[in-house]
């Protein structure tokens, strides 16, 4: 029988920084960010990628009773909605009331806490768990952690968060051979008691989770979509939902998750690609041939006790790059001494109880502010440079220390008063 | 046979002032080191008759001559007057009306001076740098009967701010039309060929200059800690390297960081106006104006520089960049440059735009992991980027043509 097809997205959108000036420095009010690229750029993605893309899928569950999506909408995601885009707000919870979509939790500000501080990394759980409830009336179960980064320790957090799943990439060297289409369960150990209870202090969910499932990205059938799709040069272009069953079916295992960006339809593959089309056929296809959907939380309800077997991850992977580890995002100097930089401020902005400071603080926690700043095969003009806003890493570089220093002399400053 | 090369240059080190002369002697010791024979003939003021010098490498495989000609032509000389009348307003038809004849009748005579003295050399190939020396090459070319490869270091356009002498820069159009092939020192320049020129895209190839990092070279990846801050610039003081914009870029990191030092490091027209114009901008206590600096002291300056700048208005190349980094010194410099289509790890800002230039340098002050990261990473694209390498580009230009 062919495996569940369990579909994620992930929704995104930082706060990309203005072109900030040392002598700027200090002024009265905080303006670190670009309102006018950031409305910009929300509203070009929202016509090419979300509104069409909601409406379509809309249509899907409506037509198709068996079809079921998941997302991951980060929160500054969620909160640009609220500033640049209502309509785009409202076509998700119009997903949301057909009963048949699940939002995942994440990182509110898509950060890195989970690698750099335990008490951040809850409270920012918790806050995307509180508004994904206020918004769109369903409680998180399953964990989707910045850019699916993802241990041991990670998981344990999770599970002590609450939570029963969490998302992770399918790694080949840590599968060694098995496939991704199971459901893994994460090696036993205990959390260190200190950390155990900053998450007990804020958990997001009301206990303990008891269980933990890792659900592992398919990345080849993923990929198929998400970046090969519009490749001329590809073996499989063009492709049609039919062939891709054929793939599907050719799978075994319990699920087969697919996990890409939702920009993807749209977005990074254009409309012209045929993308919607694609998508469009896809769930007409699936159910021809009587392939099921499933939603993250069904997938781990329907594999209920089964035996699995360990995923055992000692040191950080994602589904960044190919190289599938932290360095996308730590890879350099200037990475590193930036990410500790505004770590490091973490309780002087706490100790303040200024809600402005806070959420400015936090808003500069976001991955994609360090993924600018990567130089990693940068000559060859690869995908972070497609995906920056600004001419080079340095550049990055450069309006993050400005904010980074303007943050850090008004902590100055309260603490001298 | 190796392949026999006959170039026509204006200036060579010890004796130079600005990149050409660098960039003559490593693509000479380059073309060397791959086997080329060389001639290669230089004006000379000093030059008694037909003086030259003969030079071999160890292995004894592949020589290069020097010959000296006589001559007046100073090289940039004419051009950086000219650079001071243009900024003098309202003197533009004088200036041209002053040198435009005695330079002709200069160059006239330097060309016809070298093609007589290689007469008899039995060239492969004929290769010329920029526009004194087209004549000679044209010329020479004929006598051969043998290519003529055009070498761009820079255009009359670069050197003046786009207010060009007119009869020099009908001598370029002239000349490069004639040209076998032309080689730019970069996509800039081929664009400036194309666009302004009307050279046809397809016979100019773009090789970029290299630097060679000498054996023993100390690079500063460490950083500066705790001393004083020192900017610093290294350039003719003519319209083209825009040192104008170094001053106001100054004053502005001079507001933020009173502490900071900065140096001026080269000679020109400009020299004069721009110690007043400093005096004025009050950067009397933190500007220091060296004049002329030899290979050494520009060393020294390198690696005691905590950024280093060159706001160029238009560069072709910008060899001071490479020698920068090879010295592990931060680099900002000018967008509208060939050095910045190699160098990744710096800033790059538009050549009018002074405040990015002092945020920059300020930012490169103030965070030390950013200056110890472009300290570290900026110097690799010189493993690729040398003479050897770059000569090998050339030699297969020469070869393609030879076998056309």
């Amino acid at each position: 029988m062919t495996p569940l097809i369990c579909f994620y997205f992930q929704v995104h959108q930082p706060y990309r920084l203005r072109d900030l000036r040392a002598s700027e420095l200090g002024s009265d009010v905080i303006n670190y960010f670009d309102d006018d690229k950031n409305r910009a750029i929300f509203r070009k993605v929202a016509e090419k990628c979300y509104l069409p893309s909601n409406k379509l899928m809309l249509e899907l569950l409506k037509t198709h009773p068996d079809f079921r999506i998941s997302y991951s909408l980060s929160g500054v995601f969620l909160d640009q909605c609220e500033e640049y885009g209502e309509d785009v707000l409202q076509s998700f919870k119009d997903l949301a009331a057909t009963g048949k979509v699940e939002f995942l939790a994440e990182t509110y500000y898509h950060s890195l806490s989970s690698i750099k501080s335990t008490t951040e990394f809850c409270e920012q759980v918790k806050k995307h768990v509180k508004k994904i409830e206020k918004l769109f009336g369903q409680t998180p179960t399953v964990f989707r952690n910045t850019e699916l980064i993802f241990k041991n320790e990670i998981a344990q957090m999770a599970k002590q968060m609450g939570f029963r799943g969490i998302i992770a990439e399918g790694a080949d060297h840590l599968l060694r051979g098995r496939s991704p289409n199971l459901p893994y369960s994460v090696p036993a150990f205990q959390l260190p008691k200190e950390t155990e209870k900053q998450i007990a202090k804020n958990r997001p969910l009301k206990k303990a989770s008891n269980d933990m499932h890792v659900l592992l990205k398919n990345y080849r059938l993923s990929d198929d979509i998400a970046f090969r799709f519009s490749d001329k040069n590809w073996a499989g272009y063009p492709l049609f939902a039919n062939t891709y069953c054929d793939w599907l079916q050719s799978n075994q295992g319990h699920s087969i998750n697919l996990f890409m960006d939702y920009e993807t339809f749209g977005e990074h593959q254009w409309e012209d690609t045929g993308i919607f089309n694609f998508l469009r056929e896809l769930p007409a296809e699936m159910a021809r041939r009587d392939i099921r959907c499933a939603t993250p939380s069904q997938v781990i309800a329907e594999w209920s006790d089964r035996e699995t077997e360990t995923y055992d991850v000692h040191a950080a992977i994602s589904w960044a790059d190919t190289e599938r580890d932290l360095s996308a995002w730590l890879g350099n100097h200037i990475q590193q001494s930036a990410m500790d930089a505004i770590f490091t401020l973490e309780g002087a902005v706490k100790k303040t109880k200024n809600p402005v400071l806070l959420e400015t603080w936090r808003k500069l926690l976001t991955s994609d502010h360090f993924y600018y700043m990567c130089t990693k095969y940068w000559a060859d003009g690869d995908v972070h440079k497609y995906f920056s806003p600004y001419e080079s890493p340095y550049e990055a570089y450069r309006r993050f220390s400005h904010a980074l220093c303007d943050l850090k002399s008004r902590l100055e400053i309260i603490r001298n008063t | 046979m190796s392949l026999h090369s006959l170039m026509f240059g204006w200036e060579f080190p010890p004796l130079h002032s600005g990149g050409l002369g660098v960039a003559c002697q490593g693509m000479v010791n380059g073309l060397l080191k791959h086997g080329t024979r060389i001639t290669l003939v230089l004006p000379s003021a000093m030059a008694e008759g037909e003086a030259s010098l003969d030079v071999r490498t160890t292995n004894g495989s592949s020589s290069s001559t020097i010959k000296y000609v006589k001559s007046d032509l100073q090289p940039y000389e004419g051009v950086d007057q000219y650079d001071k009348r243009v900024n003098t307003a309202g003197k533009i038809g004088q200036a041209i009306d002053l040198y435009g004849p005695n330079l002709g009748e200069t160059i006239e005579n330097f060309t016809a001076q070298s093609v007589n003295a290689t007469r008899d050399v039995h060239p492969d190939i004929i290769h010329c740098h920029d526009w004194m020396t087209y004549d000679a090459g044209i010329r020479a070319s004929e006598h051969h009967r043998v290519p003529v490869v055009m070498h761009i270091h820079a255009t009359e356009l670069d050197r003046t701010d786009f207010r060009p002498d007119p009869w020099i820069e009908g001598k370029e159009r002239w000349a490069l039309r004639k040209a076998d092939r032309v080689i730019a020192v970069s996509n800039y320049t081929k664009n400036l060929l194309t666009q302004h020129y009307g050279i046809a895209g397809d016979t100019i190839s773009v090789v970029h200059n290299g630097h060679d990092v000498p054996k023993n070279a100390r690079v500063i990846t460490a950083g500066r800690r705790g001393k004083t801050p020192l900017v610093m610039f290294l350039g003719r003081l003519t319209t083209q390297k825009n040192p104008w914009q170094f001053l106001e870029a100054a004053r502005l990191v001079h507001d933020m960081q009173p502490a900071t030092r900065f140096v001026m490091a080269g000679e020109g027209p400009m020299l004069e106006s721009l110690m007043g114009r400093a005096c004025e901008l009050g950067l009397t206590g933190s500007m220091i104006f060296t004049g002329k600096v030899t290979r050494s002291e520009a060393d020294s300056l390198y690696r005691k520089a905590s950024c280093f700048v060159m706001p160029s208005l238009s560069e072709p190349f910008g060899l001071v960049a490479l020698e920068a980094i090879s010295h592990g010194t931060p680099l900002v410099m000018s967008k509208q440059s060939g050095a910045a289509e190699v160098i990744e790890h710096c800033f790059k800002v538009d050549f009018w735009d002074t405040e990015r230039f002092a945020d920059c340098i300020l930012t490169i002050l103030r965070e030390q992991p950013l200056a110890d990261q472009l300290r570290a990473e900026a110097p690799r694209i010189l493993q690729k980027l040398n003479w050897t390498n770059q000569s090998a580009q050339i030699l297969s230009i020469y070869h393609s043509l030879l076998s056309s």
